[in-house]
């Protein structure tokens, strides 16, 4: 079992490739890896409330993904209520997590 | 995959220059945190990126947007590099390299920081191999 740490910087509806990083993060846990799925930068706009990929997120947290947005990047894009199962983060998680908590970083 | 914990170096490869997106100034801002970790960072800049320590060009936020909410030290790209490159001095490390291919292509290598290292391929090599984690940030073409 591997921990990775997927982080997804670029706007999930701009890109068609991002729907490919959202079922890695997926197979990844099916195959019992430790994931999670950080969003930073644009990333954090489909997890906002209501949004249609919202509803993709929850999706992974319930089948054991950690979805994490960054805080910083949701305050600039007016994003408060995030979707069901997403948590709110910051550097210094991300920080930690890099540090101590994975053995394998990917930056989308 | 080897279990590893406890990282002690990061190198961070990053190809987004001055004037373009949000990665430069998410690279610093984790930076800043890994180095308080006692983490020494690598950063390699390459293709646009080497344009992010031209010390002659006029200083930017990136994006100015984020200044509001990141105050007064975050708004400047170069000054916060600086600052990083400095606090090396007492703790952790950060190396920041420049592609030598890339600042001759842009004529930036007589204006780069005088704290920046040009570099070559052979020296992101290293950074690869030596360090625990490699982070590549995408420069969304």
């Amino acid at each position: 079992m591997s921990r990775y740490v997927i982080v997804t910087s670029r706007d999930l509806y701009e890109y068609a490739s991002s729907s490919s990083m959202l079922e890695l993060a997926g197979a990844l846990k099916h195959r019992g890896h430790e994931v999670t799925l950080y969003l930073i930068e644009n990333g954090v706009l489909a997890a906002r409330q209501g949004a249609q990929l919202a509803a993709r997120l929850s999706d992974l947290s319930q089948a054991g993904v950690t979805v994490l947005a960054e805080d910083v990047s949701a305050k600039a894009r007016g994003i408060e209520q995030l979707a069901e199962g997403v948590r709110l983060s910051n550097m210094d998680e991300l920080a930690d997590l890099i540090v101590d908590g994975c053995d394998k970083v990917i930056w989308y | 995959m080897a279990r590893q914990s406890g990282a002690k170096s990061v190198a961070i490869v990053l190809a987004t220059g001055s004037y373009e997106r949000e990665a430069p100034t998410t690279v610093l801002r984790l930076a800043e945190k890994l180095l308080q970790r006692g983490v020494n960072v690598n950063v390699w800049a390459f293709e646009e990126a080497v344009t992010l320590t031209n010390k002659d060009q006029i200083d930017h936020s990136e994006p100015g947007a984020l200044q509001g909410i990141l105050g007064e030290k975050h708004s400047h790209v170069s000054k916060y590099i600086d600052m990083l490159l400095r606090a090396g001095l007492h703790g952790a490390k950060l190396d920041w390299v420049s592609c030598i291919l890339c600042v001759q292509e842009r004529g930036v290598e007589k204006h780069q920081m005088n704290s920046v290292t040009i570099g070559t391929l052979g020296d992101l090599w290293k950074f690869v191999r030596a360090a625990d984690r490699v982070i590549t940030i995408p420069s969304y073409r």
